[in-house]
């Protein structure tokens, strides 16, 4: 991004900046080197200004308002699109910073968002550490562990009974549908 | 009023500019909706939908289930229609066989497998009432969080991580398909991320064109049916005849009353997980102390002495081994002769 781009994006911020330099903003290929400029400086102008992105947005969502209406006139009536476009002329780098505004702004969300979710990914299991300490620490000593192969065939049908109760409740009654009955057919499978 | 700086003459009249800044603004406004609706649609929204989903939708498809080292597939066929949930499925693995329930009718044609009765698979009590009627703040429990989309089975997909906030369960997650919140795949993992159980269907029709012929039994062999809950009772309180728990997991409330036997059993439910603790006199057998592991699935036993009776104590549930352990440690059994063992 050349000084050039910088300076037209300067005086975007400012509303002064001329058409062609904005167009030739727009259409530079590296859009997120712009994009990234322009939201620095939006923070610059945030923090000194002491405002907050929010009230940007909203005076964001009615310039949209009424360029959209513009553009209706425009369609509807062309022979008086000049008259239309000269009274809105003063409101062109508007339209263009509301543009940016959202596209940075939405950008920057979806690029948040997607930091996001690959935490959560990772994160979806507890920290391992953390939990076994704290497991550790409330509950107390290890669990016992009954190996269900060691078994006799009497014990064994005890407990393949309580499993298919537990699944059945599952099942019909927790409302989880088809992961109960799958639960329930897998313990009365003879897979063990 | 706007001062130019540089004066510049582009800055009137130019059939481009309009042109560009209507485009601009309609992209704006597509994505800004676009923003709109994936703010809306948060982890609580997908949460509601998924018990009303898991009934309502009209499907089939077929899904595999693991747990532990054991694998199985399952045809399945669901229907919804005036109100009555209609569901044939079909084992894929092993001997065939199959379950069909309609309503509150369940019929079960398993082959003989052995040493398990099958009457007593299917339960005569109020179940689904007790269960479906709770409005469990899962959140208070679990942390819910959106983690993204995917596919699954050639469907669009959101996926929802319910993180547990303690030690005392497992952690789950959820992909839900977008158009009608149906349950497509689904982890139990455990506090070290270690993936439990495992749910996902493989082949999916999501169709409200499900004929009555797909709902028909096929197999051959001993049928046993069933129809559960017929009455919906005044109370759906647990029966814990003659025993107590002096301790459960938070959040963990009764939810049915099984009968089997001579056997108390009740089942808690957090919203999400849920365990079955069955209290009934010893037989001739004696049963280990300590935890199986089946996949996300906990058996903790014991054995009880109380004025010379033994009892076995059993906790089954999607809950970890420590956390069984403790409800199994906390029943007291407090009058033996609720459980009719007097003179055995």
């Amino acid at each position: 991004m050349d000084d050039r781009l910088k300076e037209t994006l300067s005086a975007m911020m400012d509303d002064e900046a001329d058409e062609l330099s904005v167009r030739r903003l727009l259409s530079h290929a590296r859009q997120d080197e712009v994009r990234s400029q322009w939201q620095r400086w939006q923070q610059v102008r945030d923090l000194m200004h002491q405002g907050n992105l929010a009230e940007d947005r909203v005076d964001v969502s009615a310039g949209v308002r009424e360029a959209l209406d513009g553009g209706v006139h425009k369609r509807s009536s062309p022979t008086v699109s000049g008259k239309v476009r000269r009274e809105r002329n003063w409101h062109w780098p508007a339209v263009a910073m509301v543009t940016l505004a959202l596209v940075v702004g939405f950008g920057a969300g979806a690029g948040w968002e997607s930091a996001d979710s690959n935490g959560e990914m990772a994160n979806a299991g507890i920290p391992a550490e953390q939990s076994e300490a704290l497991e550790s620490e409330t509950v107390g000593e290890p669990v016992q562990e009954v190996a269900l192969q060691g078994l006799d065939d009497e014990q064994w049908e005890q407990v393949s009974r309580y499993l298919l109760e537990h699944a059945q409740h599952n099942s019909v009654g927790a409302g989880r549908g088809s992961v109960g009955y799958a639960r329930l057919v897998s313990a009365s499978g003879s897979g063990y | 009023m706007h001062k130019s700086v540089t004066g510049s003459p582009t800055r009137c009249l130019d059939p481009y500019r309009r042109l560009l800044a209507m485009v601009v603004v309609v992209a704006a406004c597509l994505a800004g909706q676009a923003f709109a609706d994936t703010v809306t649609r948060d982890a609580e929204y997908w949460l509601d939908r998924l018990g009303p989903a898991l009934n309502m939708t009209s499907y089939r498809g077929v899904f595999v289930y693991a747990r532990g080292d054991q694998v199985s597939s399952m045809q399945i066929a669901h229907r919804y229609q005036d109100g009555v949930v209609e569901e044939r499925l079909v084992p894929q693995d092993g001997a065939s066989g199959e379950i069909v329930r309609k309503g509150m009718r369940v019929v079960c044609v398993l082959p003989d497998h052995g040493r398990i009765q099958l009457d007593q698979v299917i339960p005569s009590g109020p179940f689904a009432e007790a269960f479906s009627s709770q409005l469990m703040p899962v959140s208070r429990w679990y942390e819910p969080e959106l983690a993204g989309d995917d596919r699954i089975a050639g469907y669009d997909v959101v996926k929802l991580a319910l993180k547990a906030k303690d030690e005392l369960r497992y952690s789950h997650q959820l992909w839900l398909e977008k158009s009608t919140g149906l349950l497509v795949k689904s982890h139990v993992r455990s506090s070290s991320g270690e993936v439990l159980e495992h749910f996902q269907f493989t082949s999916l029709e999501i169709t409200e064109s499900l004929s009555d012929n797909e709902f028909v039994i096929r197999t051959e062999g001993e049928e046993v049916a069933r129809e559960l809950a017929p009455k919906k009772t005044a109370s759906p309180a647990p029966r814990m005849d003659g025993w107590t728990l002096d301790w459960r997991p938070d959040g963990f409330i009764p939810a049915a009353a099984p009968r089997s036997g001579k056997g108390q059993a009740v089942a808690f439910s957090d919203g999400l997980a849920a365990f079955s603790v069955f209290v009934e006199p010893a037989r001739k057998i004696v049963m280990p102390t300590g935890a199986s592991r089946i996949g996300a699935t906990t058996v903790y036993m014991k054995q009880l002495e109380v004025d010379d009776v033994d009892f076995f104590v059993t906790v089954v549930g999607e809950i970890p081994p420590r956390t069984a352990r403790k409800v199994a440690e906390s029943v007291k059994v407090d009058d033996t002769l609720a459980f009719g063992v007097v003179g055995q």
